[in-house]
Formats: structure tokens, sequence, C-alpha cells
């Protein structure tokens, strides 16, 4: 009976104890932003890393999402002669959907295994240590830089995102599937509002935080060495990215 | 004794279901070499830690300089660790900066010197230590003997009043241990500051230290000066020193 209820037991204290040091790393690193030293360097080089390196890959992203989705949409409408809705269902999905999401599940890939990688390393070659006996606190110096980089540079790159995927839906629809382009134009406009972009950039906001928190938190996390290193990683990126789709659930039926 | 800076007493430490110190007392006195000794795998390395604060013991006192380090809050842990420096077993260099930067580094964390003063004060720390052209060098350019004197560097440059030692000259070969045992003592005696220094090489040991400490099994077996220590006719002492497997010091 005991061990039935250990093995019950362990995995949910384990979690709670998880979402709690994750928590405390949370409120931590955001009362650092609003106290002396500010890091505007490492603010920089951050979003420098998190956003400026990003774009290629955002670009390509969006691009593609756009032209996918427009074909696919277009399966559908064109059962009833809507074809020139393509653009609208493109525009909304983007804005809302997928322009958010799949950026932030890039950016959780490329970045937010870096940041793990990089904090890892860190720890285990005792770097983190040597901060702490310098006395510097390593969350003011290594985290509260990354996570407000990622506050502020995920919108950037949605709006990148969003933009790219318009076009490209654009571009399928209207040069290779022959919509007419004023129709598809006319809709577009007329369904997609500027709150659609709000929306997605709320959830941006919220994503960029996520992985930037997540990453930080497994990489100050990290036990034993090189494995160690590699386990947390990965662990960062899934839990990320579970977290943003997570989330991206909550945002939604919040802000419907 | 005369006046003692760091006192642990009756400190216990536990990771997980292994004890690791079951009742620590160990006094450093002030301005002077003490060195820890104990075999591998004793938590030197933690004791070492506890005394700035890295790691909190879960029962006993760590005082620093009179105050009591496991009762006061993490900004006035902070302004303690600035008495502190500290020699990590493998440097610790910030790997994604320039040498100069790392020894740069805690002067621009906590001075508000200009860039040229900071620049005269690093490369005299680096000639301290007898190095010099390496300012630009990243750390995985250099050798461990050089990385750990660029991070004794870095540990003086605020000129604490105690630097700490983890296992200075593990790894090393013979005659860049014998280099490293003069740094530490020259340090000492140029600075005229407090140095723990945490080894198991007793011959090291005999040569820089004015104190001496071994802890075996997660207490202290003895804490005394150099030549007490010596003498000493404890069995766990005798057998450290003699090297030798038989004794009451269990490996296995």
């Amino acid at each position: 009976m005991n061990r039935v209820l250990s093995l019950i037991g362990a995995p949910i204290l384990n979690l709670a104890l998880e979402s709690g040091r994750i928590f405390l790393l949370l409120i931590d690193s955001i009362l650092w932003i609003f106290r002396p030293p500010f890091r505007w360097k490492l603010l920089i080089k951050q979003m420098e890393f998190i956003g400026a390196n990003s774009i290629s890959v955002i670009i390509l992203t969006g691009t593609f999402t756009g032209m996918v989705f427009a074909f696919q949409s277009y399966i559908g409408f064109h059962k009833f002669g809507a074809e020139y809705m393509v653009g609208t269902v493109v525009g909304l999905g983007m804005a809302r959907e997928l322009g958010p999401v799949l950026s932030a599940i890039m950016v959780a890939a490329r970045a937010g295994s870096a940041i793990t990688a990089e904090i890892g390393t860190m720890k285990v070659t005792e770097q983190i240590d040597a901060l702490h006996s310098l006395a510097v606190d390593p969350v003011q110096y290594l985290v509260t830089p990354r996570i407000l980089a990622g506050l502020l540079v995920m919108p950037l790159l949605n709006s990148i995102a969003v933009f790219c995927g318009v076009v490209g839906g654009y571009f399928v629809g209207v040069k290779i599937l022959d919509i007419n382009r004023t129709l598809y134009l006319q809709y577009m406009y007329q369904y997609v509002d500027l709150s659609d972009l709000y929306n997605g950039m709320i959830k941006s906001v919220v994503f960029g935080l996520i992985l930037t928190l997540i990453g930080c938190y497994k990489g100050m996390a990290v036990s034993g060495g090189a494995e160690g290193v590699g386990r947390s990683t990965t662990e960062s990126v899934v839990l990320s990215c579970i977290l943003i789709l997570v989330f991206d659930y909550i945002l939604t039926a919040f802000m419907f | 004794m005369e006046n003692i800076i760091i006192e642990m007493k009756n400190v216990h430490k536990s990771f997980g279901k292994h004890q690791v110190h079951k009742g620590i007392n160990i006094k450093v006195p002030q301005g002077g070499i003490t060195v820890i000794l104990g075999p591998s795998g004793t938590g030197k390395s933690v004791l070492l830690k506890e005394m700035m604060g890295l790691l909190m013991p879960e029962k006993g006192e760590v005082i620093v300089d009179g105050v009591d380090i496991t009762k006061i809050s993490k900004v006035e842990l902070v302004n303690i660790r600035k008495k502190f420096g500290m020699l990590f077993q493998n440097a610790a260099l910030f790997d994604s900066m320039t040498v100069y930067d790392n020894v740069a580094f805690p002067l621009r964390e906590h001075t508000k010197l200009k860039e040229k003063q900071i620049r005269e004060i690093v490369l005299e720390k680096l000639r301290l230590v007898g190095l010099k052209d390496v300012e630009n060098k990243m750390p995985s350019e250099l050798s461990g003997g050089m990385r750990k004197r660029v991070g004794l560097a870095r540990a003086i440059v605020l000129e604490p009043k105690i630097i700490l030692y983890d296992e200075p000259t593990t790894g090393l070969d013979p005659i860049m241990r014998d280099v490293v045992d003069d740094l530490i003592y020259n340090t000492q005696k140029q600075l005229n500051i407090t140095s723990v220094v945490i080894s198991h090489d007793i011959d090291s040991a005999f040569k820089i230290a004015d104190y001496m400490a071994m802890i075996y099994d997660g207490v202290t077996v003895l804490n005394d000066t150099k030549e007490n220590f010596k003498n000493s006719d404890n069995p766990y002492v005798r057998q450290f020193i003699n090297g030798s497997k038989d004794g009451p010091i269990k490996m296995f």
C-alpha cells in the first residue's frame, strides 16, 4: 500500500516542487528588473541573441506556414466557391494563433536550448559559484537580462512571422491558385482586425517569458556534468513547448 | 590562539541521506595560512563553500568576522562575501570573457573606478601572480596552471581579507605545484591576509601552513598549529601524514 501511494505521490510532489521553484525564480528575476544595477549591455546582447539571430528562422517559418495554410484552406473554401476567403483565414490564423505559437516554439528550440546549455555549463564548471563568490547575484546577472530580452523580443519576432505568413499566403492564393486579387485583399482587410493582432502579441509576450524562464531554470538546475547539461537542455525544450501549448489554450480561452 | 576570523561550531550538513558533516569545529586565526586536510570525498570543498555561505549548513554556526552568516539575510550575505576571494579547483574562470575581463569583473561590479585605473590594477594583479601578455587570451587558451593564476588574480583583485583555496595543487605537476605553493605563501605575506587552503597534499601543507586542521568522517580530528600537528600522536593524523593504508582511516 505504501509503495502504491509513493508511486502516485512522488511525481506529484516533484511537480509541485518544480513549479514552486520556477515561480520563485520568476519572482526573483522580476524584482531584479526594478533594482539597480541595470544591465543594459547584457540586455542588448541577449536581445541580439534571442531576437536578431532568430530572424531568418522566423522568416522561413512564417512564410512557409502562411503558404501551406493558403493551400489547405483553399481546399475547404473551394467546395462552396468562397476561395476569396482564404486571405481572411490566413490573416486571422497567423495573427491569432500560428504566428505566436510557431515563432515561440522555434525560438524555444533555438534560443531556449542555448540558454539552458550555457547556464548549465556555467553551473557544472562552478562559474555560477564563482559569481556568488564575487558577490554578484547570478539571477540578476544571468536570468533577468534573458527574461527581459524574451519579453521584449518575442512580440517583434511574432510580427515578422505574421507579416511573412500573410505575404506567403497572398503569394500562394493570388499567384498560384489564381484567386481574385481584389476580393482576396478586400475580405482580408474587412475581417482581420487590429484586435486580432493584439491578441497574438499578448500571447507572444507570455511565450517569450515562458521560454526564457524555463531555459534559465533548467540551466540553473543542472547537476552531473556534461550528461546533465544535455539532459537539462532536452527537458528545457520539451517543457517550454508543452507550456507554450498549454498557455496558448488558457490565453485563447480567456481572450475568446 | 589569537584573533579568530572564521569559526565553525558544530556544523552539520547532509545531501539527501548522505551525511557529509557531523559536527565540524574549526577555528581560522587571522593573518596566516590555515590548511585543512582530509582524505578525498570527505566534504572539504563543501566546508569551504559553507565558510562563505555558498552552501548553508543544516545545524551549527559559521561565524565570519564576528557575524553568524547562517542567520543573516541574503543582502547581508552578499556584503559578507565581499570580504572573501575564492580560488576554485578548476579556477572557474568565465569562459566567455578574456583574461582581462575576468580579472576586471569584480572591479567593474563593485567599484566606480575609471577604465584606466581598472587597467592598472588588473595588470598589477596579473604581474603579482606572475603573468604578463595574457590579457587578451581566452581562458580556454591557457594551461591549467595559468588558469589557476588568473583565478587567483581575480580572487585578490578587490583585496579581500580572506582567500579560500579549493585544492589549489591538485592535478598539477610537481614543479607547478611548488610554484602554486609559493604563490599562496607570497600572496599571504605580501597582502597580509588570511588564507584557508583545502588540500590532501601533505607536503605542500607542511610547506605553507601556519595552522592545520584535519577532518575525517564528518568531524574535526585535530585543529592546531603546524608544529603541534606535526608532532601529534593522534592515530588518524599519523596515518594521514605517513600516507599508510593501515590505520583507523578506512577507505572502503
